[in-house]
């Protein structure tokens, strides 16, 4: 019971909310977050401040945060109705009987009307502060699910090249939730077509893809897609990311198609560390008259292999020596990368935050119940807020009309 | 004509800020009239410009800082005019809010450019009610404040300033503008994160303004369980309130000028 009523303390709310706010605060300005910053000094990696909120104290002020609200939120319903029928807080002010004043007809005229011995102003806004805190809860249990539940990763694809998501080395990166078991989603995903300058009327040029994606056992989908919305297909979302780069497509006897992403070296350069086919090292080297970014074209690429020390240039449609085989160049592309996303929890979380702004609405509604208190003419009255604003306008309001009238029956 | 209209709207703005000078200096009714009339003016012209601009570059006022913070100043003026139509003592704000209006035509002036291309990611209907939002959230936290600033000027000695309302109704006004401007904080944030997730795959990425535009959510929640938990009011209120202030102001001009995030495109770029 004392745990509970701990955990109610408006003091210990406030106190878990400034810390959250601080914490919050401070990571969005650390140094390290930054890209390209220095990395975190030792000292905030023992507070947990490298990795901000994902870090222990902050996990457990969120733990703590949702024990409180739950406390609070706890039993709220039941005050609540308790208020509406007459049984009024600490909080409610008392209209001083006033010689020729009707505090009925004050109230009256401030929105309040007759219900049984009480008057009453638009209850529905005494809930405003409930259900803006059981949205609170729905929020928190919503990123925890999400948290435990997503399952997101990223992969590249050059045109025509397929990857099956699930297949070995198949992704640059993944991170999933707690409770995702298993590995990647069965599905396979093909670029058809990719322009990284892509122009659409009104907006900067940017990466354009026709991404086609087949799940097993859902219909194939094939469609365009940009950065400025995903796409889905397969039970999962799929986005445009920013990188992009070259790729060298060979014919490998033997190997089949494939397709040697590069990785930019310096402006004009992009190379691919591999090994041949005879299981030596090797490197695939692209260099361009402009810059590789240039959005208005890269001028004339030339493209090499550097293997056993001797660099030999590629020509398109030729044949070369890789290793212990004669391989063909078949073409120089662009590879772009992609990410999937799966996010069970984000529907609790929005349900959770329509139902925050909903008590939000709620509140703003002015509500309020009064009721005679004594035989003296004296009204209690509390309202949602402004409660000094109304004792001081009942105190200003001219003297006029009869004493309170006593409250009638309402069937 | 662009330019003509906006400088009109300053000049209203202008003119309106002297007029309710000296209706507060003098206690002239008609001068109340005449700074509502000039301001309505003033916005008129404001709302035109904006218009021109929007069909000029294609794309709404959101692109360079010149046109955020003129959209601001516009909404700041309307969400007044438009609160002193529901509550009429909200008018007698207009010696604060209006300065503030033309002072504000200034800033943006400094940030003057021109976009007429944006990244592709400006392509959606979040975007409307994230930044929509924000400039609600922005105008409704500034007249909390203006009532807040109000109640102190009102507090000490009742008397002064008759054209402003009582301190305890600034004092009422404030906590409901408040707890509006909360709520338009929460629609900005959740439509930026449904927008982030439309076009990036990920709801939340504690980009610094985001988690300030969180931070600064929470600051207010406390502010007003102050005023509802502990019984806060008056003038402890009314300092709480430029505090939400700042941090209102700090998430939406200051953040992006300091630290790199996602959004100094537009509220850094000129
Ligand atoms: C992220 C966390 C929270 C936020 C954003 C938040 C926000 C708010 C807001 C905006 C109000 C309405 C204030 C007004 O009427 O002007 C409120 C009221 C209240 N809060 Fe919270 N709150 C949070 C957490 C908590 C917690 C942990 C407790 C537990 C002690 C709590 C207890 C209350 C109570 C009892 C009220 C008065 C409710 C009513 O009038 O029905 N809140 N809160």
């Amino acid at each position: 019971m004392n745990l509970v009523r701990v955990l109610r303390s408006p003091r210990l709310a406030l106190a878990v909310l400034g810390f959250v706010a601080a914490w919050a605060g401070v990571g969005a300005w650390l140094p390290w977050a930054i890209p390209g910053g220095r990395p975190p000094p030792g000292w905030a990696r023992s507070l947990g401040l490298d990795h901000p909120f994902a870090s222990a104290p902050f996990l457990c002020a969120v733990a703590l945060l949702f024990a409180s609200l739950l406390a609070c939120t706890w039993g709220k319903r039941a005050r609540i109705v308790r208020v509406q029928r007459g049984d009024l807080p600490r909080a409610a002010v008392l209209l001083p009987a006033r010689p020729g004043a009707d505090a009925a007809a004050f109230l009256e005229t401030r929105g309040f009307r007759r219900r049984g011995d009480l008057w009453v102003s638009r209850r529905a806004g005494l809930w405003g502060g409930w259900v803006l805190h059981l949205g609170l809860l729905a929020l928190v249990a919503g990123v925890l699910v999400q948290q435990s539940l997503f399952d997101t990763g990223l992969f590249e694809l050059t045109e025509g090249e397929s990857v099956r998501l699930a297949s070995s080395g198949a992704l640059r990166w993944r991170q999933h939730g707690l409770l995702v078991r298993g590995g990647p989603p069965e599905v396979e995903a093909t670029l058809h077509w990719f322009d990284p300058w892509a122009s659409q009327e009104g907006y900067a040029p940017d990466r354009l893809s026709q991404l086609g994606v087949a799940a097993t056992g859902a219909e194939p989908v094939t469609a365009f897609l940009d950065r400025s919305a995903g796409l889905r297909a397969g039970g999962l979302s799929f986005f445009h990311a920013i990188p992009t780069g070259f790729s060298v497509n060979v014919d490998v006897p033997g190997m089949g198609r494939r397709s040697v992403h590069l990785q930019a070296a310096g402006p004009r350069l992009a190379v691919a560390e591999v090994e041949d086919p005879a299981g030596r090292p090797a490197r695939f080297v692209l260099s361009s008259e402009r810059p590789l970014d240039d959005p208005l074209g890269t001028g004339a690429i030339r493209v090499e292999l550097d293997e056993g020390g001797a660099r030999r240039p590629l020509q398109r449609g030729a044949a070369f020596r890789f290793g212990d085989r004669d391989a063909t160049l078949l073409s120089v592309a662009r590879w772009g990368q992609y990410t999937y996303a799966r996010a069970p929890g984000m529907a609790a979380v929005y349900a959770g935050f329509l139902l925050v702004l909903s008590g939000c609405l709620l509140l703003l509604v002015p509500a309020g119940v009064a009721r005679r208190d004594g035989e003296g003419g004296s009204v209690r009255v509390f309202v949602s807020r402004g409660a000094a604003a109304l004792l001081a306008e009942w105190e200003r309001a001219p003297s006029g009309g009869g004493a309170l009238p006593a409250p009638r029956e309402v069937a | 004509m662009e330019s003509v209209l906006f400088w009109s709207a300053t000049s209203g703005y202008a003119a309106a800020t002297v007029a309710s000078v000296l209706w507060v200096g003098f206690r002239r009714d008609g001068a109340e009239r005449a700074a509502r009339g000039l301001a309505l003016l003033g916005l008129v012209a404001h709302a035109a410009s904006l218009a021109l601009r929007w069909e000029a570059t294609g794309h709404g006022p959101y692109a360079t800082r010149y046109e955020v913070i003129s959209a601001d100043v516009f909404l700041l003026v309307a969400v007044w005019l438009g609160a002193g139509l529901l509550a009429r003592p909200l008018r007698g704000l207009a010696p604060i809010v209006l300065p503030v209006a033309f002072l504000g035509m200034g800033w943006a002036l400094t940030g003057y450019g021109t976009r007429y291309t944006l990244p592709i990611i400006f392509r959606s209907y979040w975007l409307y009610l994230h930044i929509g939002f924000a400039k609600l959230f922005a105008a409704t936290l500034l007249l909390s404040a203006a009532c807040a600033a109000g109640y102190l000027l009102k507090a000490g000695d009742p008397r002064r300033l008759p054209s402003l309302p009582a301190a305890e109704q600034l004092d009422l006004y404030g906590h409901q503008l408040m707890l509006v401007s909360f709520l338009f904080l929460g629609v900005m944030i959740v439509a930026g994160s449904l927008w982030a997730a439309q076009g990036w795959g990920r709801y939340w990425g504690w980009d610094p303004i985001e988690t300030s535009a969180l931070v600064t959510w929470i600051v207010l929640g406390i502010i007003l369980h102050f005023r509802v938990l502990h019984g806060w009011s008056g003038r402890r209120m009314a300092w709480l309130a430029f505090v939400g202030l700042a941090f209102g102001f700090a998430t939406l001009f200051v953040v992006a000028r300091v630290v790199p995030t996602i959004h100094s495109s537009y509220l850094v770029g000129g």
